[in-house]
């Protein structure tokens, strides 16, 4: 249906105004391209700009790297592959050194990479998801929904989340890598659900959600044009924070021996360095120091990445970029 | 009958207090220096009120901030200013150490800013701020505060109460106050006000600058008075000063300036504001923006949108010239011809109501509120157990009918319901208690499905449209205009090509003046101005081609120039779209303006009732109720020499709505306020003073005959010092 | 859990769009009952919970216990009878009641302080937690005291110093001490302090052979908990002084600095009451946050340190399969963080006028 009781008159002068305007028709491919340089390629470029997004960027690409093609290209190791605890950057066969039982560190932190990753963006993602769908649909919503909601949060919230980790761990051993994300982040999203639970009210009374009240948008309108690009910087950043926590918390337990040994691990390197006193000797420092590099670097990624998040959905940032694209193809032109 | 440069501002030095010689504030860039105050001279004599009149963007508040040498860093100050104590001695400002300048301001010289709000310490009681200053200039304590009470008093608040208050529990109203009572408590010779009153209600601003008078009168003060409002200060000011591209272009005295005023940019400010006795056709706003520090045009810094600009103008930067009276100078070639040129609006006639556009309304209304009431429960009980809810009475059995292609101008302070009464008649609001009719069927029935009425809800809800005041938030900073306006169409005009609908997003961007709409389209609305967005925010309400439209304060924000030329486009709108507005302000001329210029009808709510309504011109010209009286004063008219007459309200502040006034809820404040009036509730009628417009009502005693119980009762007077009676 | 801190860090030293804690309006005496209940309710649920895995997990605690009471040789010489007595010493739960009376009996027996036997120890799980508990309080409420002192007061500085040498430096240092996780920290902490350099003991909480109380075993105590302190504060450290500096940074540009400036007031007063007060309100939150994770990271530095407090009889139990001690000291840490909160959230109003209910809940 058209307009509300338009009459054809209103039409007529409505139709003198639009006289002399016929835009061009966009193709499909047009709109592709658009949907790609709006949504892919300018934010990678805006990001790209900034220095420490750039080295945060690089850091994350290297252990996707490290954790799809790596394992192909390093040899896996075994019992005996080298000799018996030999320091780091000693021979070319083992540059980063050997453990107790003859095991390719090198080879060792590669291989536990998909693992690590799995697990990761599991964690990861899981959290951020139940975050979102609870914080928006809790404060868009209110009423009922939201005190049910709120009260299921503010219970996760108020559980110390590493003790409730151990007790599950120890309870359900889990083995696969996902799981034991899910299961490290199993009330961490609860924070940031308040957090965007409380910004969704915020957004919620801004003047353009209501004027897309008004012309009767549709809610999912509503909530992904109007509420979600605002919480995307949060969220993302979020998403990268997740993410070293999940790390962090893996490899604690790994190296508490709380998870179950499956795979390699960073943290079961640590925790073998542990079992065999790495920490109260220095010409062993190499053994825990690498899995201890290795998580620290993919941190500062993380963080490096997390900061150069909200520059991206910022619009005065796209703006300007709009504007040096346009100043710079019309350089190109001449 | 050229002057020199720095000696327009003649008078005896005796009678300067501040004298200030090529004052220049700069900000160093890497694109090389912004000048925001550019050479400036001028002279304050002792115990005047100086107004210092600009747009936003003229430098006025540097001015302000250079005067104690507050200016920002990394912005610089440059130049003389003068400070000439009354034992004689001269003070060099920009010359004052660290320690020096510390006793010098708020001593000699204080300054209340614009954010008011924002002025105190969020976490320390008001009666820590006064205690505090005191100390830090080691004044004692025990007298400050006495003083203290005694200014607190002066500026219509409750001591005890406020003293014990923090911040956060005063409204913005009392916290001006408040900082102008903290910025006089040092018995300062000089008062420097930067748009003291910019975020209040006009009716909050006029009772500040009337108490702002009568402090000036006691304390012999010097006050300087900035601001972007030249009839607010035109009333008040001894002087003023007009402030163009950062640096002076007209001094003069008041009467001179209103009535021969001989700058070009001053008299198009004067013609851009719309007042209660201006003709409405009269009024215009002035072309072009204001010029940027890094830009200034060469030559004549107004001549891009000057009138009479002519080659002189452009090449040379004219100096200043006497005008015949000695004490009023401009910085034109033209300035004669100024006078002849650009007549004043306010000039010609001052008898209003002298054209007014015949609406074509219809005979069915197109909106019906029937006894609408909207309450807010506060409701803080846990579980009911500590059961101590309080009701908000933001609207209270309202009756009102709004026609196609009308107008409705609902004025009122703010906090007196009127955004809440709009909002609940374009059905965003749901009522507590009554209806809201849509072409006879009632809105939430349809709704929530109980009604036999084929119209959906839908349909209703898009022929319901709204405008919002801040135009920071009402569009989606996230996507750009193209895709704001386009959404809507898509979603709920699926069938029409791409081509028609930008056809149509473009026509009606050119329309409302943002050319070229292509490229205006692909902006984020952060590149946008105020005004600018304003306009898309109607654009986007006028997308669905709505039946009414609710315009809540949308012009308030806008600088006044750019008020006047929004005004007239959503009124041109309304011919095109056959479209009503509702339209909400706290300023009477603007209803005025807006409700005026078609034959709408003005509605003065207090307190979530409405205590008068009737045709435009009417209400303006024979209000009834004294609350509306109270409005028309408010409305700032220019007129230098506007009686003296004392405030017309018994109470600064409205009352809290939780807890509304018994009887009449204006009784607490009315000046005609008696004791009938504090038991019974006047309800509101037609008024039958026999001028035969019955449209026209109102809800008080003193309209009715002579043997109402109101005329045999006692009048209540303020108690002595007006301090807060609740 | 420590994943919140630095999430917030990232956002405010990018001066970004940060979320402060929000205002609300309740009355206080509303506000304040209905957060005891959510506490308790809290308290109840993780009770509740820890029923559902010890009983309801098929494989799980209750089987396990089965079995390690039958013994290896599972011939069922012990009669049904008795084990489920043995069963219900343990664990409170008698196998053979129906599952709510368990319920019952279980809920009634923790909230009444009786948290079963261990049988690694085997003694109540209730008297060697109630040990523990305070040397677990000393170390971590000093540890937190001395982050919140030492991150606001870093944070101050380098706000106040913006953009100098000293405040790119410790912002760097601030991301490098939030990328590398605190267990480390304490590990290499070992490492040097006590095996290299041999400063500080590696474990145990003091010298037994010491009388209680003397000045040689306080000073022994605090000896042995000078690691295990250390290696805490680095939990929150540089984070929060990044939080701190961009609410200070904040504070900095408000109109009722430059408004208290104009009127003369000394630099002190404002460093502090203005700039001080206001911008360590928000940390307050952060602070709350930082009660969980010092609990949660209790668990792992006691084991590192071998220090026994209730997180190394959590990490005890992990290994030994000791459910009820496990259950016990998980409940005990819920507990002490659930009041801490509460405390916290509590007192926020107190220092913060505007918040007259506190930092929850923000329906005005
Ligand atoms: S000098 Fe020229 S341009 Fe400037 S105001 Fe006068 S007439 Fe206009
Ligand atoms: S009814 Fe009485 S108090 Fe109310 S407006 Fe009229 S005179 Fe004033």
């Amino acid at each position: 249906m058209s307009t509300p009781e338009a009459t054809s008159e209103q039409d007529e002068t409505l139709e003198s105004l639009f006289e002399g305007y016929t835009p061009e028709e966009q193709t499909l491919l047009d709109k592709i391209q658009t949907f790609l340089y709006e949504s892919v390629y300018s934010p990678f470029l805006i990001m790209w700009v900034d220095w420490r997004t750039r080295v945060g960027l690089m850091i994350l690409l290297g252990f996707v790297l490290m954790g799809t093609v790596g394992p192909r290209v390093v040899e896996r190791t075994y019992v005996n592959h080298g000799p018996y605890t030999q320091p780091w950057f000693q021979s070319m066969d083992h540059p980063l050194g050997t453990d107790r039982i003859g095991h390719d560190i090198l080879s060792l932190t590669v291989h536990a990479t998909p693992a690590m990753l799995e697990m990761v963006a599991g964690g990861a993602i899981f959290a951020v998801v139940v975050a979102t769908l609870v914080g928006t649909v809790s404060g868009y919503t209110g009423g009922k929904i939201d005190f049910v909601l709120t009260t299921f949060t503010d219970i996760a919230l108020n559980i110390p989340g590493l003790p409730l980790i151990i007790v599950l761990a120890a309870i359900f051993e889990p083995e696969r890598a996902f799981l034991v994300g899910i299961l490290l982040t199993i009330n961490a999203w609860a924070g940031l659900a308040r957090a965007i639970r409380s910004q969704v009210l915020t957004i919620r009374q801004e003047a353009y959600v209501e004027a897309s009240f008004t012309l009767d948008m549709p809610l999912s309108y509503i909530v992904r044009r109007d509420i979600l690009p605002n919480l995307m910087p949060y969220i993302l950043m979020n998403l990268m924070e997740m993410a070293r926590h999940v790390i962090f918390a893996s490899v604690a337990l790994y190296f508490l021996g709380i998870l179950p040994f499956t795979t390699h691990n960073w943290g079961i390197m640590l925790n073998e360095a542990y079992q065999h006193q790495a920490h109260t000797r220095l010409d062993l420092f190499y053994w825990m120091a690498v899995p201890i590099i290795v998580i620290g670097l993919i941190s500062v990624g993380l963080i490096l990445v997390a900061q150069g998040m909200d520059r991206v959905f910022n619009p005065r940032v796209r703006a300007r970029f709009d504007q040096s694209k346009e100043t710079s193809t019309e350089v190109d032109n001449v | 009958m050229a002057v020199t440069e720095s000696s327009y501002s003649t008078g005896s030095s005796e009678d300067v207090i501040i004298e200030t010689h090529d004052v220049s504030v700069y900000f160093e860039m890497d694109r090389g220096t912004s000048k925001v105050l550019d050479d400036v001279s001028l002279d304050i004599y002792r115990e005047e009120i100086l107004g210092i009149v600009g747009e936003s963007g003229s430098g006025k508040s540097m001015f302000a901030s250079a005067l104690l040498d507050a200016v920002v860093a990394p912005g610089k100050t440059s130049g003389d200013i003068l400070y000439h104590d009354a034992d004689g001695s001269t003070i060099d400002v920009l010359s004052l150490n660290q320690e020096e300048l510390r006793a010098f301001r708020w001593e000699k010289v204080s300054m209340v800013f614009q954010g008011a709000m924002d002025s105190f310490n969020p976490t320390l009681r008001i009666k820590g701020h006064f205690i505090e200053t005191l100390k830090a200039h080691d004044f004692d304590v025990d007298e400050g505060l006495e003083r203290a009470t005694d200014l607190l008093a002066q500026v219509y608040l409750d001591p005890d109460r406020v003293l014990s208050s923090y911040p956060h529990e005063l409204s913005g109203g009392m916290k001006q106050r408040v900082l102008i009572a903290l910025s006089l408590l040092l018995d300062p010779d000089v008062l420097v006000m930067d748009e003291p009153t910019a975020a209040l209600d006009l009716l909050m601003q006029r009772s500040i600058l009337r108490l702002l008078e009568n402090l000036q009168q006691r304390y012999d003060l010097t006050v300087l008075f900035i601001t972007h409002d030249l009839p607010l200060v035109a009333e008040l000011s001894d002087r003023v000063a007009v402030l163009y591209a950062f640096q002076f272009v007209e001094v003069g005295p008041v009467s001179e300036l209103l009535e021969r005023s001989s700058h070009p940019y001053t008299r198009a400010l004067l013609n851009a504001v719309p007042t209660l006795q201006t003709p409405l056709s009269d009024m215009e706003p002035i072309e072009g923006s204001s010029p940027d520090p890094i830009n200034v045009p060469t030559g004549c810094s107004y001549h891009p949108r000057c009138p009479l600009a002519d080659e002189r103008c452009i090449g040379e930067e004219p100096p200043f010239y006497a005008t015949e009276h000695d004490d009023h100078q401009t910085k034109c070639f033209h300035w004669e011809d100024a006078i002849s040129e650009i007549p004043l609006a306010h000039h010609k006639s001052t008898t209003g109501s002298s054209q007014i556009v015949e609406g074509k309304q219809s005979e069915e209304p197109v909106l019906t509120l029937d006894n609408l009431c909207v309450h807010f429960e506060n409701n803080n009980s846990f579980l009911g157990l500590f059961g101590e809810s309080q009701t908000v009475f933001a609207v209270d059995e309202i009756d009102l009918d709004l026609y196609e292609n009308d107008i409705l101008a609902i004025v009122g302070e703010s906090g007196c319901g009127k955004t809440t009464l709009g909002k609940a008649s374009i059905a965003l609001q749901r009522p507590t208690s009554g209806e809201v009719q849509y072409r006879g069927d009632d809105i939430w029935a349809v709704k929530d499905g109980r009604s036999e009425s084929d119209r959906s809800y839908s349909a209703i809800r898009r022929a319901l449209q709204i405008i919002h005041q801040d135009p920071g938030s009402s569009l989606n900073p996230n996507q750009k205009i193209l895709r704001t306006l386009e959404s809507p169409i898509k979603h709920w005009k699926s069938d029409m090509s791409q081509t028609d609908r930008r056809s149509q997003i473009y026509g009606l961007l050119e329309y409302v003046g943002l050319t070229p709409a292509e490229e205006y389209a692909q902006r984020y609305p952060h590149q946008l101005s105020g005004g600018e967005k304003q306009r898309v925010a109607l654009t986007r309400a006028l997308l669905m081609n709505p039946e009414v439209i609710l315009a809540d304060e949308a012009v308030s924000a806008l600088d006044v120039s750019l008020r006047v030329e929004m005004m007239d486009m959503m009124i041109s709108l309304q011919n095109m779209f056959d479209t009503s507005y509702i339209f909400i302000s706290h300023d009477l001329a603007n209803a005025r303006y807006f409700a005026g210029s078609v034959g709408g009808r003005i509605a003065v709510m207090y307190l979530g009732e409405i205590v008068e309504i009737g045709p435009a011109e009417e209400v303006i010209q024979n209000p009834k109720h004294p609350y509306t009286k109270v409005l028309k004063w408010s409305t700032a008219e220019l007129d230098s020499d506007a009686s003296q007459e004392e405030l017309p309200l018994r109470n600064i502040d409205i009352p809290d709505p939780v807890n509304p006034p018994s009887g009449c809820r204006f009784h607490t404040r009315c000046p005609e306020a008696r004791t009938e009036c504090r038991v019974n509730s006047p309800k509101l009628e037609a008024t039958d003073d026999g001028d035969g417009i019955e449209a026209h009502q109102v809800a008080c005693f003193l309209d009715k005959p002579r043997d109402h119980p109101y005329w045999s009762s006692d009048q209540l007077v303020s108690e002595d010092n007006p301090t807060l009676v609740e | 859990m420590w994943g919140f801190l630095t999430t917030i860090t990232s956002l405010e030293f990018k001066g970004g769009k940060a979320f402060k804690p929000e205002e609300e309006h309740y009355l206080c005496m509303h506000w304040t009952v209905k957060r005891i209940f959510q506490a308790v309710f809290t308290v109840y649920v993780v009770v509740t919970l820890s029923f559902a895995l010890i009983r309801l997990m098929p494989g799980g605690p209750m089987d396990y216990l089965r079995a390690t009471l039958l013994g290896p040789d599972q011939t069922g010489t012990v009669d049904r009878e008795r084990l489920n007595r043995q069963i219900e010493l343990y664990m409170n739960i008698n196998p053979d009641q129906p599952l709510w009376e368990q319920y019952v009996q279980y809920m009634s027996s923790v909230f009444t302080g009786d948290f079963g036997q261990s049988i690694w120890f085997n003694r109540p799980v209730a008297e060697i937690l109630l040990e523990a508990l305070p040397w677990t309080v000393f170390v971590m409420g000093i540890a937190l005291l001395l982050t919140f002192a030492i991150n606001i007061a870093l944070g101050a500085i380098m706000a106040y110093k913006e953009g100098s040498r000293f405040d790119i430096s410790m912002t760097f240092l601030s991301i490098i001490s939030t990328s590398i996780p605190f267990y480390v920290g304490a590990i290499l902490f070992l490492l040097f302090f006590s095996f290299t350099w041999e400063l500080f003991p590696p474990g145990s909480r003091v010298n037994a052979r010491l009388d209680p109380w003397t000045f040689e075993w306080i000073m022994s105590v605090l000896h042995h908990a000078t690691l295990p302190i250390l290696s805490s504060v680095l939990i929150g450290l540089g984070s929060g002084a990044l939080i701190m500096r961009g609410n200070s940074i904040q504070v900095l540009g408000k109109d009722y600095l430059r408004v208290g400036r104009l009127r003369g007031l000394p630099e002190g007063r404002l460093a502090l009451r203005y700039v001080g007060r206001n911008a360590v309100l928000p940390m307050y939150t952060s602070l709350m946050i930082a009660i969980g994770n010092v609990f949660g990271g209790a668990v792992v530095l006691e084991e590192i340190f071998t220090y026994p407090g209730v997180g190394y009889y959590l990490f005890v139990a992990v290994e030994a399969r000791d459910y009820m001690l496990l259950m016990g000291a998980f409940i005990l840490i819920t507990v002490a963080v659930v009041v801490c909160l509460v405390v916290a959230d509590l007192t926020y109003g107190l220092i913060d006028p505007r918040a007259k209910g506190g930092g929850y809940d923000e329906h005005a």
